[in-house]
């Protein structure tokens, strides 16, 4: 995976080698990188529009009423 | 400076670090606001005293010793050789970068002519030393005096976190060279420690009272006021950015530096001199404060004191290769680095009756010891330094960047120079009668009298008739 091994040799290459990525697997992970990013970015939404749908329909069913919100108030 | 390019790149670096500073200032202006955000009313004014006057007992003691130690240290002593001088004992000697010259006595330490970067250097280094003992501050408050909380703070502040900076994070540091310990901004030398630290003073500090109940379970002391709490936080990533700033060098040629004839090459490099580019790192930051939020807002279930402190513990997780990794690498690191660092406080608390306030430990020092251990492991085979490559043990070469080395480190950083010496200075502290204040004052609040002379100055005010 590292892309350079040795900071003497790399930048003993020819320039436009030297100023190249220098990342772990650069040139042949960044598909993965982005096919992972993207699973993890809809698997976040899914999972927290989930439980949020399901905190909404809890407090929806105690049926509070409009004066309620008063009584939990902290005293800080 | 005699020409107009050195004069240039001379000024600029100078004032680069000078603009780190400022902006790092807001680290600790966030870290009181967070504190005193995170603590009872009856609390606050002591909370907010005990983290402010680490300030000058930090720097004092940073400006006659904590300096010195770092240029003295990178060699153990007697672990692994200088490059400069190919000596193991301490660097005390005439070469280039000596403690001899960071002496309180030294002409360096002063206005001096002759050097444009001392000074900056000295106080970039001198805002790492707050953080770490602003993080140890926030997990032991509403119970510590400030005499033992100014005791370890100087502890952690100005020796033992530049002992850790002298051996993992110094060009010529032996953690380097043995163990090819990698560690661009600071997931063990300030985060770990400062946890480990941290842990161990609570371990002989323990709980406030009423945190556990009889039966051992704990019960919730959240934060009395979340907003100040959230824009302490918000100042605490702000001020990250001057974090991750000075931890680089902005400009530096590293053909002679590597004594490479012939070849120049310009370029930002990290701490170890070794290449990175701000403009990369920036992506790193973002890309793991983005990660660490999300993590922290699943696993939290919206929780806004996790799901900030998430955000912290993203980046301090991806902080130890972020001069390298890939954004999406960084923000991956950061999430897992969230969610074990936020069952393990939980697991913690439960287990051992351990209460960190703030979820310091957690955040700073489970967060910047998973960090350290998976960079060996995407980082494996990069150098650790620019210098001469080597083998792991060699000592006389730099290791390159391995598993094994990364998790020796980390527990080096955590445990050997956070944890234990955390626990002993509490311990003595505590046998001397003046770690832990009284339980009857603890229950009525620090602020008390503070709170009773407001009242009766409140009381006579309003009773004046002009």
């Amino acid at each position: 995976m590292a892309t350079v091994t040795n900071w003497i040799d790399h930048l003993n290459k020819p320039a436009e080698e030297v100023v190249g990525a220098v990342y772990p697997g650069a040139g042949s992970s960044e598909g993965i990188l982005v096919i992972l990013a993207i699973l993890l970015w809809v698997g976040w939404t899914v999972l927290t529009a989930k439980s949020e749908s399901d905190e909404l329909d809890r407090l929806g069913r105690k049926r509070h009423g409009p004066n309620d919100h008063k009584s939990n108030i902290t005293d800080w | 400076m005699t020409d107009q390019l050195g004069a240039l790149t001379t000024i600029f670096t100078e004032f680069y670090y000078w603009v780190t500073v400022v902006l790092m200032f807001l680290i600790h202006v966030g870290f009181c606001m967070y504190e005193v955000g995170a603590s009872r009313y009856k609390h606050h004014q002591h909370t907010l005293m005990k983290n402010t006057m680490l300030i000058p007992l930090v720097t004092v003691t940073w400006f006659l010793f904590g300096w010195w130690i770092y240029w003295a240290f990178p060699t153990g002593p007697g672990i692994a050789p200088s490059i400069m001088n190919e000596s193991t004992a301490l660097i005390t000697d005439d070469s280039a970068f000596s403690a001899t010259w960071y002496t309180a006595t030294s002409e360096l330490m002063a206005i001096n002519l002759g050097d444009h970067i001392s000074g900056v250097f000295w106080a970039a280094f001198l805002l790492f030393s707050w953080t770490a003992a602003s993080i140890v501050s926030g997990a032991i408050i509403e119970r510590i005096t400030t005499f033992a909380f100014g005791i370890l703070a100087i502890a952690i502040g100005s020796v033992f976190w530049t002992i850790d900076a002298a051996w993992g994070w110094h060009f010529d540091g032996w953690m380097l060279k043995i163990l090819g310990y990698h560690d661009a901004y600071a997931s063990g030398v300030i985060h770990a420690i400062a946890g480990g630290f941290a842990l161990g003073v609570l371990m002989v500090l323990g709980p406030r009272i009423g945190k556990f109940s009889s039966s051992g379970e704990p019960r919730n002391i959240g934060p009395r006021n979340p907003w100040l709490v959230t824009i302490g936080l918000f100042l605490i990533y702000t001020g990250f950015w001057g974090f991750y700033a000075a931890c680089n060098i902005p400009i530096y040629d590293l053909g002679p530096e590597y004594g490479m004839e012939g070849i120049s090459y310009w370029t930002a490099t990290n701490i170890y001199v070794t290449p990175t580019t701000l403009s990369g790192i920036t992506f790193n930051f973002l890309m793991s404060l983005s990660g660490g939020l999300l993590a922290g807002y699943w696993i939290a279930k919206g929780d806004p004191f996790w799901t900030y402190s998430s955000g912290l513990a993203g980046i301090i997780c991806a902080s130890a290769g972020n001069d390298l990794y890939h954004p999406i690498q960084a923000m991956i690191i950061g999430m897992i680095g969230v969610v074990i660092s936020y069952k393990l406080h939980y697991w913690v608390e439960r287990k051992f009756k351990i209460d960190d306030a703030v979820g310091a430990v957690a955040v700073h020092g489970y967060a910047g010891f998973i960090g350290l251990v998976i960079c060996g492991f995407v980082l494996n085979g990069y150098p650790s330094s620019g210098y001469n490559v080597g083998a792991m043990w060699d000592g006389t070469t730099y290791a390159t960047i391995n598993p094994l080395g990364q998790f020796i480190g980390a527990l080096i950083m955590f445990v050997v120079l956070g944890l234990i010496p955390g626990y002993v200075i509490a311990k003595v502290l505590a046998g001397m009668g003046k770690l832990r204040i009284p339980r009857e004052v603890e229950i009525a609040g620090l602020d008390y009298e503070m709170m009773e002379s407001a009242k009766s100055d409140e009381k006579a005010v309003s009773s004046a008739t002009r």
